[in-house]
């Protein structure tokens, strides 16, 4: 039953996207608005079936209803039920099947907004390009990844459940969701640019328009990467929390070209520059989305998050190839017309350093896509397998990390147009203290490193930027200082200053150690102690879970684990974190009493212990056992102090709220115009006058609120 | 259109405590203001900015421990099953033999580069994870940058082409062709 | 583009046209027809197409990392030793002492499902060889409980000896990444083949048929790449 009625419900969802698309092309192609107007209902459509498949899924992993495929190899009834709704994007049908509500539904959601401009072409031409982006995804569902496959359990069957490491954490429910939104979100601005390619209007402020909805689909995105870091550092048992793995590269890399568009699009408003390039950029976010995919799907990079692959990676190559090749050629066709005819005044400005932001962004994007692909491509040219790990990764992002560290600083003061050396002294005065202050402080405290250093100096400055522009802004304006597209930019900025700060301490000085430990026995790492105390066993239904009691600096016990799972396979490692404001103390089960792990015998280096780099003092174990044979009921354990872990969810959060508050609206207050673009459509205005320097406050480019133009029912 | 003025200046702003002109003028008013223009302040800051780089980055000159060693040894490894976490960080099997056999070979006096070589040897070159900086391998260390200085020259010229375009004095006849062309699209404006 | 945005498309043509004009220096002899010029953005658009579809072609060449695993440069080398007290039956074990058979080195844990998959295929393969005497099997394990590898040793009467691998140095040897991997050496105690993810009785009598008739006595055959089940 449910897999009659899901499969029932994706055909017609797929039909529903053909159907609409086909409809919209002719009633673009002729001419014809009665047609344009029933892409809404098309949308509709294929929003209910993808919602009813969804539903239809959800119920049959809650009921564990093994007649359908996808449960059977997902699903199992020793699943604690929280795991079984997240089951459904587990693994790759549901996954596809996840991407395709939500892209249904931002659908639905642009019609909606739309609705009283069905029939001008461009919106005609949106719609038509979300549909058959829906036509993709439907497509792989009743194909090549097909959710609702039959399946005949015998009796007393029970399904392995979802993989171990994707039900041993809440989070596992969110990072997802919020990722796909994010992902998909950035679709509604792609099939905006691709509409206006096709209808060559490029001025009108559509791209302003959708600028919340871009904003919150970055916003989705921020959240679901910081999210995936967080599972990574609480599940994974290493200890860290970014690998530069594929898969986290595949989603990162929509992130960079999305917030170089949020920062280039502020050029286009006010200068009316840039048109081409803000087009290209959304199309290379959309097909690096694609192709993100692809690469995380097809089974060609190796990957933590290795589903099983089928014929799904030719088909999403297809799609990518597709998606390129329309948009390139769109961009090749109308590229040269639509440029705009501006130019900007002088590098030392609020244009220029967007600029040099988007360079900095580009060339990011491009230093990691190119050490995700460059294996792929080296076989393909000599043979050879290679590696590009996380050493070529840290070493190539960092010189551009710290300058856009020091953008991020300078950017905030430099007014549009032109900026002198002695404005910019003046205005980079306090933020230069607070920089300096960083880093004395920092060096008090024991950093060492020209590199960390130079990161704790730049993030300082960068702080110290923001900071003024918020005091500025409310001092001003009171609470409204702390709204608005540049006020919650700021937050925004100082959520990344928080993160990268922390991202810099915690790679730069981190201590770890592996220690053989009887019960009672301690160690010691980085001045933290920690004391095993001795083993739980915990029957659960779906596997047994074997832990380590630890106390930790008399603090208190935590207790990190090994679990074995019902259905067989290697044990799964539950680690447990101290969090502190300072730094973590983080906890791994490495191996039971009894078990073999390769450091038996004569070759034991059972006081392993190991300070990871330069500065500070390594770990000791004050473990009397040292030689040879590991005491019978002896514990690995492996131990990592990090600085500053929570920091980076702390900044996550200031950048979720920093983004809410970028997307509050502003004031009504007569929006800037571009300088060689039509006037806004809707926009009361009184033509261009003052222009970019009129509205209080812009020189100071901390527009209080911002000069949108009035859009209808938004 | 009116061509752009050359300088900023603002009447709505004059309540905030900047001034936003970019002449000279505004040294004097910031050094009334306390300080913020003046130079022995920056030059203050310069210097304790100088010496707590050099107390930070004082080399540290204490030969590394056994240890330090099979810990960046196991750092720079690939887990060959784990797809692309380190040796020191993966808890597979074979990872753990792999640490415990570098630990041993440390200790026995190799170098690391013996060791290295006994590792790719046996599972192929992709087990280290830093790519080599020679031959074809070495572009993914050039092509970055290569690609960077291009960009970064192609905007340097971008910006000096726009500087060059002299700005044009607007006449009476551009306005006259500016407010027909607004009329008529205005006029037949569709939605 | 179709009629009806036909205004809007030329009224904006015209708007921008005369803004250009309007904004930028007196106009140029070649600028004049803006529609169809084939500015730097297109030259740009044709070397990014150029470039992704290489890119792509490339992408679309590759096969699955998993296929991959297969290939050793183990393939044509001695056999790497193999000592040890078998753990199934106490008797010292050494690999040397099986030259003059074909030997399956099976690499093995039991908390591996694909492992327990193969062992009863390594179970029959055993049977019918041990009676002629031709190929013998041996396991190896690593990070395992050894108790519980003696009792799943027992349950599947698998008489076969049973090796502790850990810390001795040969899972490195062996370059074993996973488990399951097997490893078939030839009765002059070369590598001839890594077969990774499972073995099945019938795949290895094949293999062995199609070795024998390949090699004589001395030389491996060089090049004999491992297969990987299905």
């Amino acid at each position: 039953m449910n897999v009659a009625l899901g499969s029932a419900a994706l055909l017609f969802g797929f039909g529903a996207s053909v159907l609409g698309a086909v409809t919209l092309a002719v009633g673009l192609a002729k001419g014809r608005p009665k047609l344009l107007v029933l892409g809404r209902s098309y949308a509709l459509m294929a929003f209910l079936g993808a919602l009813i498949a969804f539903i239809v899924m959800e119920r049959a992993l809650i009921t564990r209803d093994f007649t359908v495929a996808y449960v059977a190899t997902n699903g199992s009834s020793k699943t604690p039920a929280v795991y079984n709704f997240a089951t459904l994007w587990a693994a790759l049908e549901g996954s596809i099947l996840l991407w395709a509500l939500i892209l249904t539904g931002y659908t639905v959601a642009m019609v909606r907004k739309f609705r009283d401009r069905l029939t001008d072409p461009l919106v005609g031409w949106a719609i038509l390009t979300m549909l058959v982006v829906c036509v993709f995804f439907f497509g792989l569902m009743v194909t090549v990844a097909r959710p609702f496959l039959p399946f005949d359990p015998g009796p007393g069957f029970d399904g392995p459940g979802p993989n171990p490491l994707l039900q041993n954490h809440v989070l596992m429910a969110f990072h997802p969701p919020m990722l796909y939104l994010g992902y998909v979100g950035f679709t509604v601005p792609f099939a905006f640019a691709v509409a206006a390619l096709a209808t060559g209007r490029l001025g009108e402020g559509w791209l302003v328009e959708t600028r919340r909805w871009t904003l919150f689909a970055w916003g989705f995105l921020t959240v679901g990467i910081i999210l995936g870091a967080w599972w990574s550092y609480e599940v994974l048992g290493w200890g860290g929390y970014w690998a530069w793995d594929p898969v986290e590269n595949a989603s990162f890399l929509p992130w960079l070209t999305g917030t170089a568009y949020l920062h280039s699009v502020m050029v286009q408003e006010r200068r009316g520059m840039l048109r081409v390039w803000n087009l290209s950029l959304l199309c290379a976010t959309f097909s690096l989305t694609i192709l993100g995919t692809f690469l995380t799907r097809s089974g060609v990079l190796d990957s933590v998050h290795a589903f099983t692959e089928s014929g799904i990676g030719p088909a999403i190559l297809a799609f990518f190839a597709l998606t390129v090749a329309v948009t390139v050629g769109l961009i090749a066709w109308r590229g040269d017309q639509l440029r705009s005819p501006g130019r900007i005044d002088s590098p030392l400005s609020r244009e220029g350093a967007f600029m040099a932001n988007n360079l900095m962004f580009a060339a990011f994007a491009f230093v990691v896509l190119l050490g995700t692909v460059f294996p792929l491509l080296v076989e393909a040219v000599n043979g050879d397998r290679i590696s590009v790990g996380v050493p070529y990764f840290n070493r190539m992002t960092m010189p551009i990390g710290l300058t856009l560290l020091f953008l991020m600083a300078v950017a905030p003061a430099l007014p549009w147009r032109k900026a002198s050396t002695e404005l910019l002294r003046h205005r980079l005065y306090w933020p230069a203290w607070v920089a300096t202050a960083t880093l004395v402080v920092a060096v008090a405290i024991g950093a060492r490193g020209l590199a960390p250093l130079l990161a704790f100096f730049l993030g300082g400055f960068a702080a110290g930027a923001a900071l003024r522009q918020i005091a500025l802004a409310s001092r001003r304006q009171g609470w409204r200082g702390l709204v608005g597209r540049a006020n919650g930019g700021m937050i925004v900025h100082l959520g990344v200053v928080i993160i990268a700060v922390a991202f810099a301490a915690s790679q730069s000085f981190a201590h770890q150690g592996e220690f053989r430990l009887s019960p009672g026995e301690s160690a010691t790492v980085a001045g933290h102690t920690v004391t095993y105390l001795g083993i739980e066993t915990v029957e659960r239904p779906e596997k047994v879970v074997v832990q380590a009691r630890v106390r930790v600096d008399d603090d208190g016990v935590f207790a990190p684990a090994l679990n074995r799972f019902a259905f067989g396979g290697q044990a799964i490692g539950t680690p447990s974190v101290r969090v502190g404001f300072a730094e973590d103390v983080y906890l791994a089960l490495l191996a039971l009493p009894g078990q073999q792990t390769g450091s038996t015998g004569g070759d034991d280096p059972a006081t392993g212990s190991s300070g990871v780099d330069d500065s500070g003092a390594a770990g000791d174990a004050a473990d009397p056992s040292a030689s040879g044979e590991p005491a019978a009921d002896a514990v690995l354990l492996r131990v990592i102090v990090q600085p500053m872990i929570v920091w980076l969810w702390i900044g996550g959060g200031v950048m979720a709220f920093g983004t809410i508050l970028a997307a509050w609206p502003g004031r009504r207050r007569r929006p800037t115009d571009p300088v060689s673009a039509p006037v806004d459509v809707g926009a009361g205005t009184s033509g261009p006058g003052p222009g970019d320097e009129g509205d209080g406050g812009d020189g100071e480019g901390d527009a209080p609120s911002t000069p949108e133009p009035v859009t209808v029912g938004s | 259109m009116t061509a752009p003025p050359t300088s900023d200046t603002s009447a709505s702003d004059t309540n905030t405590s900047d001034t936003r002109t970019g002449g000279t003028s505004a040294a004097g008013t910031s050094a009334r203001r306390g300080g913020a223009g003046s130079p022995w302040l920056w030059v203050l800051m310069g210097m304790v900015i100088l010496a707590t780089v050099v107390i930070g980055t004082r080399p540290d000159t204490t030969p590394r421990t056994n240890e330090e060693r099979s810990q960046a040894l196991a750092d720079g490894l690939k887990c060959p099953t784990c797809r692309s976490q380190s040796v020191a960080d993966s808890d597979a099997p074979v990872s753990k033999e792999i640490r415990s056999e570098i630990t041993r070979r440390v200790e026995s006096g190799e170098t690391d580069a013996e060791i290295r070589a006994y590792l790719t040897g046996r599972f192929g070159d992709d087990v280290v994870l830093t790519p080599a900086a020679t031959g074809v391998t070495g572009l993914v260390w050039v092509l970055p940058v290569v690609v960077l200085v291009v960009a970064g020259a192609a905007l340097a010229l971008a910006f000096r082409r726009w500087r060059e375009r002299p700005t044009v004095a607007v006449t009476d006849d551009d306005r006259e062709l500016v407010e027909r062309t607004r009329k008529v699209r205005d006029e037949g404006d569709p939605s | 583009m179709s009629d009806t945005d036909q205004a809007d498309h030329a009224d904006h043509a015209d708007h921008a046209d005369h803004a250009d004009q309007a904004d930028a220096d007196a106009p140029a002899p070649g600028e004049s027809e803006r529609v169809r010029r084939r500015g730097p953005i297109f030259f740009i658009a044709l070397a990014v197409a150029a470039v992704l579809a290489v890119f792509v072609v490339v992408l679309a060449t590759r096969e699955p990392s998993q296929d991959r695993a297969a290939d050793s440069p183990l393939v044509g080398e001695v056999a790497p030793p193999i000592q040890g007290e078998s753990m199934s039956t106490g008797e010292t074990f050494d690999l040397d002492s099986l030259r003059g058979q074909w030997v399956v080195v099976n690499f093995f844990a039991t908390w591996c499902v694909p492992c327990r998959v193969e062992h009863p295929e390594l179970l029959s393969f055993s049977r019918r060889h041990s009676q002629v005497g031709d190929a013998s099997v041996v396991s190896v394990v690593f990070d395992d409980d050894a108790d519980e590898v003696r009792q799943y040793f027992e349950d599947n009467d698998s008489t076969w000896p049973v090796i502790d691998g850990s810390g001795t140095g040969v899972i490195l040897d062996y370059a074993v990444a996973q488990v399951p991997e097997s490893f078939v050496v030839s009765p002059t105690g070369y590598v001839v083949a890594k077969i990774t993810g499972g073995v099945t009785s019938v795949g290895l009598d094949q293999l062995l048929e199609r070795l024998s008739g390949q090699s004589s006595a001395t030389t491996a055959p060089n090049g004999s790449s491992g297969e990987s089940s299905p």
